[in-house]
């Protein structure tokens, strides 16, 4: 765990960092600002459940670019959603009923990397934890999914990260307080998450990521490999995670996930098409789970994205109910 | 009917957005370090690329239009070292046989191509030959009428002279020259007034 003396030492560094954007920034704020609202409304229809809900969500994703004459000093993001739940099961962490609604704070973080060469970018906020495949493709309000959250027991976090990209490496490795929504350390918990990966550009990418933390009262330890190798419009990409997860009933429980993906684009990037087999293995379950997920988004233009994805499981579980979900989704962003 | 007229009503007022939420842009860092080892920062001015502008680009370039992801807020970069400016960074995306293109492009102050690189090209023949000194030298240092002139007729393909010095790959001198002629004529008309004042 990051030592409080070098925690505190980040903070306020940030802090002044902050100090010097708001003495020497350029007084028109919306220099550099990028915004849209966001909103998209999902169809999920549950066979394994018998059910069918609904999310609505309608947000402002901003985007800022903070200056001095002489160069960037960093960057901040952030993103609100007001979010609507309708008769969805299960419920959510952040909402009490199956029909609640909320404010929600996606990522909302500042990012200093005007230092010096050898210094690392710094950011604090609350991010996406920078662990295998989610780390150069972001997956926030798409239906495309990488488990991120499963396996690590929250995607998003409060906390701060050191980051940076260096000839062709680029590395992020983050301390934060395993609140997930909420910005503080809930009885203890923390996260220290990491990856190192090779140029997130490039056709072939390979990534190391590692992840101790505990969480909802759970402990989880986690190594991961991640690549990606794209060849004209196609693309396979895959993760590897093994661990283990303690939590108080069941002791220490081996853990290993893996995800292997196909995708296709068109040439002119407007439909991806994509395939998906995962397969998940907890010692406290009597059988492995193997996923099978299909799916497609298409952009109709700058604005206006359709998507659809169909997720089936191909072993029986102890339950006898497979898990079969089929999803739509249609977002709009202006 | 009325969720469905007001989908309709959005789709028509649709401004220019950026299609990909903005916590996954990424600043082409290492491409800025590589087109510009000794800069010790970037100054970034962000604009909107709009309808006028794709207008401007499709008369100014008779055949040619902007991808839907061309639009939008986009990011021109100034190379830095210390407070001194060593010429632009911007990253253009283009159509091709094998999918988009990203190209990191390297201004000069009198907006001549200096040099360039690739951030997407997923075509490993191409690539290898967009890396070579004898292709890049067909572009760097031209002006937008210097590479306006490489133009055949049909205002989409490059004239004989380019495409027998690439015989072994026509495509990707269409794709780079296009993606030039873009890069240099937005970068005039959207930060032209910006740049002038530095």
């Amino acid at each position: 765990m990051m030592k409080p003396l070098l925690f505190k030492s980040c903070i306020g560094y940030l802090l002044l960092f902050l100090a010097s954007m708001s003495m020497t920034c350029d007084a028109n704020f919306s220099q550099n600002l990028r915004w849209s609202l966001d909103g998209s409304f999902r169809l999920n229809l549950n066979e394994a459940l018998d059910n069918t809900s609904r999310i609505y969500a309608l947000g402002l994703d901003t985007h800022k670019v903070f200056t001095y004459p002489s160069g960037d000093i960093g960057y901040g993001v952030g993103q609100v959603y007001y979010t609507k739940l309708s008769n969805h099961i299960p419920v959510p962490f952040l909402f009490t009923s199956k029909d609640d609604s909320d404010f929600i704070i996606r990522e909302a973080h500042l990012n200093y990397t005007a230092g010096p060469h050898w210094l690392p970018n710094i950011r604090i906020g609350h991010f996406t934890l920078p662990f295998g495949l989610e780390e150069s493709i972001d997956t926030n309000g798409r239906l495309l999914d990488y488990y991120h959250g499963k396996n690590l027991g929250s995607k998003l976090d409060w906390g701060l990260s050191l980051n940076k990209v260096i000839n062709h490496l680029e590395y992020n490795v983050s301390y934060t307080l395993g609140g997930k929504d909420k910005a503080k350390s809930v009885d203890g918990s923390y996260a220290v998450t990491g990856r190192v990966g090779s140029l997130s550009h490039l056709d072939f990418v390979f990534g190391l990521s590692a992840f101790n933390g505990e969480i909802d009262g759970v402990t989880r330890k986690r190594i991961a490999v991640d690549w990606q190798y794209y060849y004209a419009t196609w693309g396979i990409l895959g993760e590897l995670a093994i661990g283990e997860n303690n939590n108080q009933l069941q002791g220490w429980q081996e853990e290993k996930y893996s995800l292997v993906e196909l995708n296709k684009t068109t040439i002119n990037n407007q439909l991806k098409l994509y395939s998906q087999f995962v397969f998940r293995d907890s010692e406290s379950n009597e059988s492995a789970d193997k996923l099978l997920n299909i799916g497609f988004s298409y952009q109709v233009n700058n604005q206006f994205e359709l998507s659809m994805s169909g997720g089936m499981q191909l072993n029986t579980p102890a339950s006898g109910k497979k898990k079969q979900l089929a999803r739509v989704q249609l977002r709009y962003r202006y | 009917m009325k969720i469905l007229s007001m989908l309709l009503m959005l789709i028509l007022l649709s401004s220019n957005a950026n299609a990909i939420a903005y916590c996954s842009l990424r600043d082409p860092v290492s491409q800025i370090a590589k087109l510009y080892p000794q800069k010790t920062n970037q100054l970034s001015i962000v604009k909107a690329v709009d309808d006028n502008a794709r207008a401007q680009v499709q008369t100014a370039l008779p055949s040619n239009d902007l991808h839907f992801s061309e639009l939008g807020q986009h990011t021109l970069y100034i190379a830095m070292l210390g407070k001194q400016s060593l010429g632009y960074v911007h990253v253009r995306s283009e159509q091709s046989d094998w999918g988009l293109v990203e190209i990191v492009w390297a201004i000069d102050k009198d907006l001549r191509i200096s040099n360039f690189t690739f951030q997407r090209c997923r075509s490993p023949k191409n690539m290898k030959i967009a890396q070579s000194s004898d292709f890049k030298g067909i572009y760097i240092g031209k002006n937008y009428q210097e590479l306006k002139a490489l133009l055949s007729n049909d205002g989409v393909t490059a004239n004989k002279y380019v495409l027998d010095k690439v015989q072994n790959a026509p495509e990707l001198a269409n794709v780079v020259l296009r993606c030039a002629l873009k890069t240099l004529l937005l970068t005039e008309i959207l930060w032209g007034e910006e740049l002038n004042k530095l």
